[in-house]
């Protein structure tokens, strides 16, 4: 493998005051991804195998993949990719485990995956983002209000 | 030369004087880290410790770099389990800055030598801390801790 081509995962772990169906909910219905996930709406019937999508405020699909786990409230793998630059990068992984780490927290651990090598400076997208966006998550689920932090523009190589 | 690193990512709700004094104040302090609070008069070459509810030093080192409300340094060696001592002193490095309403902390805490088991140890705590100072800040009320003294 090249040296600056890594298959490492990125993880981001937060502990919310919040009941685990309620994190589910919060990640997996566009009323709640539209406040803290740089105002993408998510979609999908949430199936094993069924398509899903983040769509951005202007209607374009952004990031698209399909639902390969999907265990209510515990378990979400989905597959990522670029929508507006389809087989320009390879898929990434992402999954979202939620545990009730005590009584009324939750842990959720995001792991962002890489099964096919990928260039390292692509990873600094999701190490910059995931921290805004699962804070914003919290701050939501804990206070109603997410948090208003600029949307961060993506390497140049990955813009619309 | 190589190392070990921990970095983590929070972005809270308040201003960069109301989380310095969160992450300095001792009383603070007990509220969202596991009941344990730190001892130091948060100047440069200040000596610093972080102690047990119950008074015994968990970990301890000296102040590197105090920049109020902006960036501070601790070196920082365990003081209770011998494996962890022995790697000697590691690095933690807290930068704090504001984008409008809300206020990015990144914690980074490294140390010289590879696979230091330090490192592992405060990966798994520094989640649960910074999630917990960060409801205390926004909400007034921290995660509750199922119990205490799980720092390293």
């Amino acid at each position: 493998m090249s040296s600056d081509l890594t298959t490492e995962d990125t993880v981001y772990v937060t502990y919310i005051a919040a009941a685990p169906e309620q994190v589910w909910r919060a990640l997996t219905e566009s009323q709640f991804t539209a406040r803290y996930f740089f105002g993408r709406s998510v979609e999908s019937d949430w199936k094993q195998g069924s398509k899903w999508l983040l769509r951005m405020p202007d209607g374009r699909e952004d990031i698209v993949g399909v639902v390969r786990e999907c265990d209510p409230p515990r378990r979400l793998v989905l597959t990522w990719n670029i929508a507006w630059a389809p087989g320009q990068f390879p898929e990434c992984v992402v999954t979202y485990d939620i545990e009730q780490a005590f009584d009324g927290v939750v842990r959720l651990t995001m792991t962002e995956a890489h099964p096919t090598p990928i260039a390292k400076g692509l990873l600094e997208g999701g190490r910059k983002g995931w921290p805004m966006i699962l804070s914003g998550l919290k701050s939501l689920l804990e206070t109603g209000n997410a948090l208003n932090v600029p949307t961060p523009m993506p390497p140049k190589e990955l813009q619309p | 030369m190589s190392t070990s690193q921990f970095i983590y990512v929070t972005y809270i709700r308040t201003t960069p004087q109301k989380l310095w004094d969160a992450l300095t104040n001792p009383e603070f302090q007990k509220q969202y880290w596991f009941g344990m609070h730190q001892e130091s008069e948060w100047k440069a070459g200040s000596p610093w410790k972080l102690l047990f509810s119950d008074g015994r030093v968990a970990d301890a080192g000296e102040v590197l770099e105090s920049d109020p409300p902006r960036r501070l340094v601790l070196s920082w060696q365990n003081q209770f389990k011998p494996e962890l001592t022995a790697e000697g002193h590691a690095r933690c490095v807290y930068d704090i800055e504001a984008d409008g309403d809300v206020v990015r902390l990144t914690i980074t805490h490294s140390i010289d030598r590879e696979g230091a088991k330090l490192i592992e140890a405060v990966s798994g705590g520094w989640p649960r801390i910074l999630s917990s100072l960060k409801s205390l800040l926004e909400t007034g009320t921290p995660i509750p801790s199922s119990h205490q003294g799980a720092g390293a």
